[in-house]
């Protein structure tokens, strides 16, 4: 039993939105809804970075906690899903959640909410695994397939990390003690560091 | 004063202290780079990962950016959300079930003490007209929308607690989703219902300070005795300036609630959620009130809102005060079940 989380180093994140893109286009995500999205903190100014994130699939999740059908549960890798056939779209979730990870369609009439969306940690969602009404609703499970979340697989500086809380904190740990807390405020001796891992 | 008296001082010590610094830092300042980190040895720097997560958190103010065009994206962590979070599920569930349940038990028991208020002289026969056509059509338009509104609400607020364990997760999501749909749809009717009824009920809900006093000194005849009163008691027109203004915020906060396509933020759609929940519960709590008083509690009082006529006798009894100024237009009570439907046309201005 793993703790699936995701990580950002905004020391690395250079703000491709790749990460972005490549959600969309696993999952066929409807214009309008962004279950990733990258936020640059005072953009061209000194001590500019990056983010990327989505939902972070909480042990408290506030989400499952105000949902008014109670359509959230936790699998038992840690990763917070959703169950679209219960979903009202009311909007609750998105009022709680911190990290505004729930994103909801403007299909339903008068644009009001439809069912609501959010990263699955490339997991699908309670139907079958690989089903065509699993990729319909959620998307691709790559997490069945022993894949890790899409986003962070093809990170091209490997600043959003994902896996078991364990490993990421490992390799962020690692990190940090080879180059200290920040990169780009000091500067780094490269001929003096020690790059090994 | 005080408070310049304490800056001073402070002031000077900070100055003094500057120099110390300034003195110590030309002292260490041969900076030797290249140490096993990277980052210059012997001068301490404020960790920069500190000041990222402070702007991270919102904590303190720095633009941030994003390439989504969604209200609230460039937010990166909310901590907000974790008080409405505790709102409605510490305080709202618990507190709103409670006072449903009190309102319930307090009309059982005001009904086990009192009775059924009956009328001492029994039904007279003969017929006053007491409600327009109009005003029975804004009432019940109001009655019928604030009860499904209610319903619906309560399903939405109480429904994972009570329901699920009867429905099961498929079934109640059904009922909420049913729920929801009425609740957004029949909202806005209510706000226009609502507007209909204040105009054609406000004239004789306008407080009349005198005859409201000693109604309220007798306590409305509630407990006993006879309190008089025009053609509104003052309890009646509490009900009606309950639904008038607390009615209106329902209404204004509903609306902002039903429609998110106006950029509202999630700080906006929880401070009127707040609105929203509390101003219902207090008016689904009056309510109780008004209908059993309206139905079961007071002899003869349902049909007045049916038929529009009251009877002469339960006009005397309960608006002695009104009954003086029509009781010359009182009609035979056959009469008056008969021009229900042809007298209403021209009589909508009177009463």
């Amino acid at each position: 039993m793993a703790t699936m989380k995701f990580y950002c180093d905004a020391e690395r994140c250079i703000e491709c939105n790749a990460c972005v893109t490549a959600c969309k286009n696993e999952h066929e995500i409807p214009w309008g809804v962004n279950r990733r999205r990258v936020v640059t903190i005072k953009d061209g100014e000194h001590g500019e970075r990056s983010l990327s994130v989505a939902c972070m699939h909480c042990g408290d999740a506030p989400c499952a906690a105000v949902c008014p059908v109670d359509c959230f549960y936790t699998t038992d890798d840690g990763v917070v899903l959703h169950d679209k056939d219960i979903c009202i779209g009311c909007g609750y979730c998105f009022y709680a959640c911190p990290f505004g990870a729930p994103q909801f369609p403007e299909n339903a009439a008068f644009s009001s909410r439809g069912k609501m969306d959010k990263c699955t940690f490339c997991a699908g969602g309670p139907e079958d695994d690989h089903s065509s009404d699993e990729y319909k609703k959620y998307g691709r499970n790559r997490l069945s397939e022993g894949k890790l979340p899409l986003c962070a697989e093809m990170c091209s500086t490997k600043a959003l990390l994902a896996g078991d809380a364990d490993m990421v904190s490992d390799i962020y740990r690692k990190r940090i003690i080879n180059r200290g807390a920040s990169v780009l405020d000091w500067g780094v001796n490269y001929d003096k560091a020690k790059l090994n891992s | 004063m005080l408070k310049q008296s304490l800056v001073r001082p402070v002031k000077h010590v900070l100055k003094n202290l500057s120099i110390l610094v300034l003195l110590a830092f030309a002292v260490i300042s041969q900076p030797t780079f290249g140490a096993e980190n990277g980052g210059p040895e012997g001068v301490i720097i404020k960790d920069p990962g500190s000041e990222l997560w402070r702007n991270v958190r919102q904590r303190q103010f720095a633009e941030t950016n994003t390439q989504m065009k969604s209200v609230d994206a460039n937010i990166l962590i909310r901590t907000s959300g974790e008080s409405w979070r505790n709102y409605r599920m510490n305080e709202l569930i618990p507190r709103a079930g409670g006072a449903l349940f009190l309102g319930l038990f307090g009309v059982f028991v005001f009904r086990l003490l009192r009775g059924r208020m009956n009328l001492p002289e029994g039904l007279s026969g003969r017929k006053i007209l007491r409600f327009t056509l109009n005003q029975r059509v804004a009432h019940w338009c109001t009655a019928i929308l604030f009860v499904v509104l209610g319903l619906t609400g309560l399903i939405l607020l109480l429904g994972r607690k009570f329901l699920i364990p009867v429905f099961g997760s498929e079934g109640f999501s059904y009922i909420a989703v049913t729920a929801k749909v009425l609740h957004d749809y029949l909202g806005p009717a209510f706000a226009i219902s609502l507007i209909f009824l204040f105009v054609l009920y406000v004239r004789d809900n306008l407080l009349s300070p005198k005859i409201d006093l000693q109604w309220l000194m007798k306590g409305g005849g509630l407990i006993g005795g006879h309190a008089s009163s025009d053609r509104f008691n003052l309890g009646e027109k509490g009900w009606f300036w309950i639904a008038a203004i607390v009615g209106a915020a329902i209404v204004v906060s509903g609306l902002v609630l039903d429609f998110p396509i106006f950029g509202q933020t999630r700080e906006t759609m929880e401070y009127y959620h707040f609105i929203h929940t509390v101003a219902a519960t207090i008016m689904i709590v009056a309510s109780f009130g008004h209908i059993y008083m309206g139905t079961i509690g007071v002899e003869s009082t349902f049909e007045i809102m049916q038929t529009g006529y009251c009877d002469s006798n339960w006009a005397k009894e309960h608006h002695d005060l009104w009954y003086e100024k029509v009781k010359d237009s009182a009609i035979n009570g056959e009469s008056a079940s008969s021009a229900v439907g042809s007298s209403q046309k021209e009589s909508t201005d009177t009463a």
